[in-house]
């Protein structure tokens, strides 16, 4: 371990610490205004109970909605702290919950206005999208949040192909948008205190300018100053190709092995859709890699790509790294192109001797087995192979293992407690090795993974 | 490629459009705190004030105060309306200037309720009837 990530993990720590007591102050104190302003006592009648209601879940879920921004808007404090993967968790959460939150804000607001006379509320509703300032606006932007969680939910998201759904997705932040103005109009809580409005306004200017500063301004930054083209494209495996990039002064892009990025190949229809892969070796300053199964459509297409084409990227992202280590002693677990990234580690991380050790699931042929072979000599890094197919949905095995997952784990990596455990492959996958190594003794925050899902 | 781009006009062509409704810049109702006022030209000295009776409704007092030039009514002013809370003064803040529109028009109690704020508008036609016959017109 080098000792600048023993001293980043406390920091993570403490920025993780930090930004869990940020977000329930924020809801605390709007919860406050919210009673300040007599909203408990509201709640004795039935009109303004459901208006004192509407205006609470209308409070808490713009808070939370600003929240699921921020959390997406790529903060390089965030995403080293928490990494991508624990940020989407959360951020699919904060997002499901201020949308609950903001219909019931609709339904109770509406209800009371009509003087909680339920045949009243559609012309009450009708009313008050005609009349009341900015409120068509709302309730466009409540249309955008509706497409937008609508097409996130596991079923329906399944069904989409990651490129569609991720340009859906950003109909987020229109909705978010459009529905600020009514906050201000009709709903007027932005300024019941100049207290309130400090919070509101700064609130939205962060968000806003993260997402400026941080999901477009630094990603195109770094496009200009790198100008990362193709150099060649070669098959690792029947629908596996490896995609080797060059560009500028790529010394100073602050890749750490483990790492991903978002892609986008400007070779021809596809440069509308990012899409995430990890480096599959240790960035050395000159080049980068990526290795990729031909699974959605612009995989495929990766295997036609000319050498030149040129990419853009956003990223690096994720804390499979370095970074997140504790232990001197590692255990690599993939299974198939979740490999990549572990080769990147493989190769990146520092251990001596015995020190390292790859558990590599694949069902017929292992990716890199000759990279692997040069580690293993060179590095002393020591490589278990695990072939076949998965024997069960709950299993990271393959058939013909003869005992169970734990003791099978027990039995390969014996000083597996001692170890962090770098993780990545399929999410259900994923899952049982996580499940394996919390019960052979691995604390979770030993545990690192990354999954993917295309 | 194109069906993206096709998706980016549409949206924008949908998002113009919608500003260009006439609530989505209007900017914030007036929740007056001042008694809301309107007046039709400018009152001479045989200008007289009637105040009405505050009329109570389901949401509190309704109280109109007009302004007679020679039996033309020339100012209107509501110094008490259901203010109790936000969406009292936000449905108010509504409805008052157009009854009050309405009451210079027609110069007379005579005028229609404002939907959506039933209440208020029948309290202020009450208030604003006992005024007209004080004043003896």
């Amino acid at each position: 371990m080098t000792p600048e990530a023993g001293r980043r993990r406390p920091l993570d720590a403490g920025v993780r610490g930090v930004a869990i007591g940020l977000l329930w102050a924020g809801l605390a104190l709007v919860t406050y205004w919210w009673a300040a302003g007599g909203g408990i006592g509201d709640l004795g009648g039935w009109e303004s109970g459901l208006n004192s209601l509407g205006r609470l879940t209308g409070l808490l879920g713009s808070d939370l909605l600003l929240v699921q921004v921020l959390l997406m808007a790529r903060l390089p404090v965030l995403e080293r702290a928490f990494g991508q993967d624990r940020l989407i968790a959360v951020h699919r959460l904060t997002g499901f919950t201020s949308f609950n939150l903001v219909l019931a804000h609709l339904v109770l607001i509406t209800w009371g206005y009509a003087a909680g006379d339920l045949t009243r509320f559609p012309s009450q509703l009708w009313e008050l999208v005609i009349d009341y300032p900015a409120m068509l606006l709302a309730l466009a932007g409540t249309a955008c949040l509706v497409l937008t969680v609508v097409t996130s939910i596991r079923a329906a998201r399944a069904k989409l192909r990651y490129e569609s759904w991720h340009l859906l997705h950003l109909y987020g932040y229109l909705g978010v948008g459009l529905v600020l103005p009514h906050q201000l109009w009709t709903g007027q809580e932005f300024l019941t205190s100049t207290a309130a409005t400090v919070y509101w306004w700064s609130l939205w200017a962060v968000a806003l300018v993260a997402v400026l500063v941080w999901r477009l301004g630094l990603p195109l930054w770094r496009n200009a100053r790198h100008r990362l083209r193709v150099t060649s494209v070669v098959p690792e495996d029947d629908d596996v190709v490896s995609v080797y990039l060059t560009g500028q002064d790529l010394g100073r892009m602050p890749a750490l092995a483990g790492q991903f990025f978002g892609w986008r190949f400007l070779n021809r229809a596809g440069w509308t859709r990012a899409n995430p892969y990890s480096l599959s070796a240790a960035p050395d300053g000159r080049s980068l890699r990526i290795t990729v199964r031909g699974l959605g459509d612009g995989s495929t297409a990766l295997r036609e790509m000319r050498p030149g084409t040129p990419v853009l990227f956003e990223g690096p992202f994720g804390r499979l790294t370095d970074r997140a280590r504790t232990r001197r002693k590692v255990a690599l677990v993939g299974a198939g192109v979740g490999v990549a990234p572990l080769r990147a580690l493989a190769e990146g991380l520092g251990y001596g001797p015995g020190e390292a050790v790859l558990l590599h699931r694949f069902a017929r042929r292992p990716l890199f087995a000759a990279e692997f072979g040069a580690l293993v000599r060179e590095r002393g890094l020591h490589v278990v192979d695990l072939p076949g197919h998965r024997r069960s949905a709950g299993s990271w095995l393959g058939d013909g293992v003869p005992v169970d997952d734990l003791s099978a784990l027990r039995h390969l990596v014996p000083d597996i407690a001692e170890r962090d455990v770098y993780v990545c492959g399929p999410a259900p996958w994923a899952e049982s090795v996580r499940r394996a190594a919390s019960a052979a003794g691995v604390p979770a925050d030993r545990v690192h993974v990354e999954e993917f899902r295309w | 490629m194109k069906r993206v781009l096709v998706w980016l006009v549409s949206t924008a062509t949908a998002v113009v459009l919608l500003f260009g409704y006439r609530t989505s810049l209007s900017g914030p109702m007036t929740t007056a705190t001042q008694p809301l006022a309107g007046s039709a030209g400018t009152s001479s000295g045989g200008a007289n004030t009637v105040t009405g009776p505050a009329v109570d409704t389901r949401w509190g007092a309704v109280q109109v105060q007009i302004t007679l030039d020679g039996g033309k009514i020339t100012a209107v002013t509501v110094p008490r309306y259901p203010d109790g809370n936000r969406k009292d003064e936000q449905i108010n803040a509504r409805a008052l200037p157009i009854l009050v529109q309405e009451t210079l028009q027609a110069q007379s109690a005579d005028i229609d309720t404002v939907s959506g704020a039933t209440v208020t508008s029948e309290g202020y036609v009450e208030s604003l009837q006992a005024a007209l016959d004080q004043a003896g017109r």
